[in-house]
């Protein structure tokens, strides 16, 4: 060490090896700092009224969903050859057992704990909070007030984070085309629900096990149907809380979790990360300013240490 | 200020970059084969472009991110290089680490570069990489993510800018240098700023998780852990950079300067690893610790990353070695990249009959990518380390 430390004082002396410390006289450098600080600050303030814009619109009352009554599903698949026809997806000879870019809907057949074999339509469940709409980088994804959860397809840059932040499973992306896209049930929102039908599955299926509505009447129903026939449906509505709660709604003679669907628990799923992401504004602030005065403290002190023999921090070590 | 940060020479009396010209030897061999490597990366990535991700990866929807991604966010973390050493030179002000920015920033700017190329070949439509500009999403913490990298990589540019203009024999070179000095203050303040914010939101990117991500790694201090992790990485590279730099140059390295970051690397894994600890306890899961294969992951990272690299620290007598200052932080590496891979796939907890097994094309792709910015940063030290560094400073 002691070489070390001779060596470094033999440097300043003779003016090489390290180089001076830049002296900067204090006004210079609030006018540097100052311009560094007003663009952290303008983009701050500049994000902060975006996100004003862009925040989610809450489902008003009128909302619409669907109401699954899994008891009067046949597994006709009526409702899934709907969808294909009109989303203009091919139909493969085999039943898919998966979402899929070429299924928004399938009927899976699951079997519940006593074997018995239930059919289940699976689809987006268009979450009232939808976590693929929070994660989405380019804000492809949207929940409408009037409850599907709508996909602009032109926005879309295929990062795929939207399937990892939902909890179902459900967008799916296109692997088989070089320019692929992310491909989700959307409740024929602008085919059929915006002119004031219904979608096409519900249309389709023959048993009423589908039926469409304001999610506060299918919610009462679906109420009433477990309070009239206690014995024909477990108490629990798949989708009232799940998630946060969901415009899709499900009665079952079993139990859910029998059936393999997903239990993510009653909360949003964005919630968190939302909640740091609000952070962001206030933590730039924060930074640039605690590196601005850091600078400045820290410039000052090695100016003074300047001329006192030199600190070596790791004296200790050595 | 970066100005001033040009040089890590130790008083070598040399006038011209080419100056180093005379070891071309056995750096043209390493050149050689990083070259071939970065073609066959090229040819791969051409590939994936044409072919698409279904036909080159081995990605679906369930594993929808694969090693591109854990390359990726481990490499953001790497290149947490430049915004360390720069904080560390110029905000902390310790100015005899002042020797080891260059390589550090430079290390930074290739690392973002690779990171964007690698971005790209994973994009469902690279053709519309800009459209986050154009529609923000500010909840999104990939959106937050895009902006940040890009303009840091924006920051890397200039704050590299000086070392490449320097050399150059034109008359504007002079002045654009002024300009460079002159916003270097507010720049490097800017990349830290930046840099806090997208290596934190790495961590938030994974909280819109909870029903997948195991929840030894799902926790909201995501944010926190990996912001602490790649200051850990960021560091090890900033020393892993120097010392390979000084090799390059054939110069004898700052022993004090190496000893010095390996301390900051151990400081900041040992705060880390205190934190995943408690925040484990915190969270009522230790009793995960013990049960289950991810557990030995969880383990692994931390182990590797953390424990072996503090062990070796621990002995006095080994801590002055040369072999630990390089094992030491390149442990904490490899458990940074570790966690980067856990969290991306080994702890995403789905029911699926079947795996991700990545396709060779992206294996070759990644290499690729990498290669290039090993070959560039090594190109940018043996050429652009410049010696008349002071000389612009009075």
């Amino acid at each position: 060490m002691s070489t070390q430390k001779a060596r470094r004082r033999r440097e300043r002396e003779t003016g090489r090896g390290e180089a001076p410390v830049q002296t900067l006289n204090r006004r210079e450098f609030v006018r540097r700092a100052g311009i560094g600080m007003a663009a952290v600050a303008a983009g701050a303030l500049l994000t902060e009224r975006r996100a004003a814009q862009a925040s989610n619109i809450e489902p008003g009352d009128d909302a619409v969903g669907v109401l699954i009554d899994l008891t009067r599903c046949t597994g006709c698949n009526s409702c899934a050859l709907a969808c294909k026809a009109i989303n203009h997806l091919p139909n493969p000879d085999v039943a898919p057992t998966a979402l899929s870019s070429q299924a928004l809907t399938f009927v899976a057949a699951e079997t519940d704990a006593a074997g018995g074999v239930h059919p289940v339509k699976r689809q987006c469940m268009h979450c009232l909070h939808p976590a693929c709409v929070s994660a989405c980088t380019v804000g492809a994804l949207r929940k409408s007030a009037d409850g599907p959860v709508v996909y602009d397809a032109h926005k879309c840059i295929g990062c795929r984070y939207c399937q990892y932040a939902c909890p179902f499973g459900v967008p799916t992306y296109d692997w088989g085309n070089p320019l692929g896209l992310i491909h989700k049930c959307q409740m024929c929102f602008q085919q059929r629900v915006a002119k004031g039908e219904t979608p096409a599955c519900v249309a389709a299926c023959p048993n009423g096990a589908l039926r469409f509505g304001k999610r506060r009447e299918l919610l009462a129903q679906a109420h009433a149907a477990i309070a009239s026939h206690p014995q024909e449906y477990t108490d629990h509505i798949y989708g009232e809380h799940e998630a946060g709660g969901t415009s899709v709604l499900y009665l079952s003679a079993v139990p859910f979790e029998q059936l393999r669907f997903p239990q993510p628990g009653n909360g949003t799923i964005s919630q968190t990360a939302e909640t740091v992401m609000g952070l962001t504004p206030a933590l730039a602030l924060s930074v640039a300013t605690l590196a601005t005065g850091l600078h400045l403290i820290l410039r000052r002190r090695q100016q003074k240490d300047d001329a006192a023999p030199i600190a070596w921090p790791d004296r200790k070590e050595d | 200020m970066a100005v001033r940060g040009a040089s890590i020479h130790a008083g070598v009396p040399a006038t011209h970059a080419l100056a180093a010209w005379p070891h071309i030897r056995r750096c043209d061999c390493v050149l050689g084969i990083l070259g071939f490597l970065t073609l066959a990366g090229v040819v791969a990535g051409v590939g994936r472009l044409w072919l698409g991700l279904g036909a080159t990866t081995g990605l679906k929807d369930v594993y929808s991110w694969g090693i591109w991604i854990g390359f990726d966010f481990g490499l953001i973390a790497f290149a947490g290089a430049g915004f360390t050493m720069a904080a560390l030179v110029h905000i902390f002000h310790r100015e005899h680490y002042h020797d080891a920015l260059w390589p550090a920033i430079l290390a930074g700017l290739m690392g973002y570069v690779a990171v964007l190329a690698l971005l790209v070949l994973d994009l469902g439509r690279p053709d519309r990489f800009y459209n986050f500009m154009l529609y923000w999403n500010v909840h999104s913490p990939l959106f937050e993510i895009s902006c940040c990298v890009l303009f840091y990589t924006t920051v890397l540019v200039l704050e590299t800018g000086p070392h490449f203009l320097r050399p150059l024999p034109w008359r504007w070179v002079r002045p654009l240098l002024n300009v460079l000095a002159w916003i270097m203050l507010p720049v490097t303040i800017l990349g830290v700023t930046l840099s806090t914010l997208h290596q934190s939101t790495l961590g938030t990117l994974y909280l819109n998780m909870p029903h997948r991500l195991h929840p030894l790694w799902w926790s909201p201090l995501l944010p926190v852990l990996f912001y602490l992790s790649s200051i850990m990485a960021g560091l090890s590279m900033g020393a892993l950079a120097y010392r390979s730099a000084m090799r390059i140059l054939h110069r004898r390295e700052d022993r004090t300067l190496v000893h010095g970051l390996c301390r900051l690397v151990i400081g900041f894994s040992v705060v880390y690893l205190v934190v995943k600890l408690i925040e484990v306890w915190w969270a009522g899961e230790t009793a995960l610790l013990g049960t289950g294969p991810v557990a030995v992951f969880w383990w692994a990272e931390l182990g590797i990353g953390v424990v072996a690299p503090a062990l070796l620290w621990a002995i006095p007598a080994w801590r002055r070695s040369s072999a630990v200052q390089w094992i030491a932080p390149i442990l904490v590496l490899a458990g940074v990249l570790m966690n980067r891979f856990d969290a991306t796939l080994t702890a995403q907890v789905v029911s699926t009959p079947t795996g991700y097994t990545p396709h060779l094309l992206e294996w070759i792709s990644t290499i690729g990518i990498l290669a290039a910015a090993l070959m560039a940063w090594i190109i940018g030290v043996r050429f652009f380390s410049g010696e008349q560094a002071h000389e612009h400073h009075h």
